[in-house]
């Protein structure tokens, strides 16, 4: 297993700094088949559909940095785990 | 900057994703709530996961764990066979509508009946999916689908079932029965585990119907799919649990 070659869908991530710059909104387009539901379920409605094309050729979401609060529902309800929201940790 | 990665849950098979259902397909979340109950468990090298015929066999290679496929709700039976060769395993039967309720519910009701020591997690997207959207017998009244261009009919051919109630009227004391949607995914998460620690306690038959999105035979965009399963779905199928095992109710 662990020589096998990386899954192609780890090749490619877009990011984006969110919620003042507190957290990244990560997405895989190798991963979003552009499904939507995200961007419904989204409380803010901050997201949007993107020029970037996702495995099935269909459109990836991208967020509205000033919108976004990064709560994470995207990243819940994503059946494909495309979406990674990563808090960023304070310098201490 | 660290390496960013997809938040899978670990007992996933990184190799298989993208996985093989459709866009907007509900069992990629109900086999995420899965894949966190079976990793906050930390049963990942002791689970055996059963699949069924139709959509629901597409996640053959989904887990990192030891899969089998069988026949129509056939998986329930083949389960409850390495659950008595093996009782340290833990036994995960995953099938859908059309498998546990139509085809091979014979096998659903003989393992309740019995109390047998397994989970069962039963996907139920109203209709058959993997053969084009016929009336499965979920399909509600006044639904249309490919055989059903005008609604269902309830005069000429039924009601629609309702597993988990059925489930708790049948089994005996220490059964859990409970049915979740992928529109309420933390909820459904604390069923899924409930499940499976009714099956690692011992104390009998652990059944969970998760309601799920199927916008291919829907035929609805994303807005339209949550608003079907949050108000049309849960009007015909309540969420909750039926049957708790004693003292072990919320």
């Amino acid at each position: 297993m662990s020589t096998a070659a990386a899954p192609a869908y780890l090749k490619k991530v877009y990011t984006t700094e969110v919620n003042k710059g507190k957290a990244v909104f990560a997405i895989f387009p190798g991963l979003c088949k552009g499904c939507g539901l995200c961007k419904e379920k989204c409380p803010e409605g901050a997201l949007s559909w993107s020029e970037k094309l996702g495995v099935y050729g269909t459109p990836t979401v991208t967020p509205d940095p000033e919108l976004c609060k990064a709560c994470g529902i995207c990243e819940r309800v994503c059946p494909d785990c495309a979406i990674a929201i990563i808090r960023v940790d304070k310098e201490k | 900057m660290v390496e960013i990665l997809p938040k899978m849950p670990k007992s996933w098979n990184p190799e298989s994703k993208p996985h093989k259902f459709c866009p907007g397909c509900g069992h990629g979340l109900v086999l995420k709530a899965l894949g966190q109950a079976i990793d906050e468990l930390g049963i990942q090298d002791r689970v055996v996961f059963g699949c069924d015929i139709g959509c629901s066999l597409l996640s053959w290679d989904f887990f990192n764990v030891d899969t089998v496929q069988t026949h129509h709700g056939r998986t329930t039976p083949v389960m409850v066979g390495i659950k008595r060769a093996n009782p340290n395993l833990v036994v995960v039967a995953y099938m859908g509508d059309g498998g546990g309720y139509a085809i091979g519910s014979q096998h659903l009701v003989n393992a309740a009946t019995r109390n047998e020591k397994i989970t069962c997690i039963l996907v139920n997207n109203t209709n058959y999916a993997m053969t084009g959207g016929q009336m499965a017998p979920t399909t509600m009244p006044g639904q249309k689908t490919e055989t059903t261009p005008y609604g269902r009919d309830v005069e000429e051919t039924g009601y629609p079932m309702l597993g988990p109630e059925m489930v708790a009227a049948i089994t005996r004391e220490g059964a859990y029965a409970a049915r979740g949607s992928v529109a309420k995914f933390a909820q459904l998460k604390k069923y899924i585990k409930k499940a499976l620690e009714n099956q690692m306690a011992g104390r009998g038959f652990s059944f969970v119907e998760a309601l799920s999105t199927c916008p291919t035979n829907w035929r609805t965009n994303a807005a339209q799919t949550w608003q079907f399963i949050e108000e049309t779905m849960t009007k015909y199928f309540p969420l909750g649990e039926f049957k708790v095992p004693e003292g072990k109710e919320d």
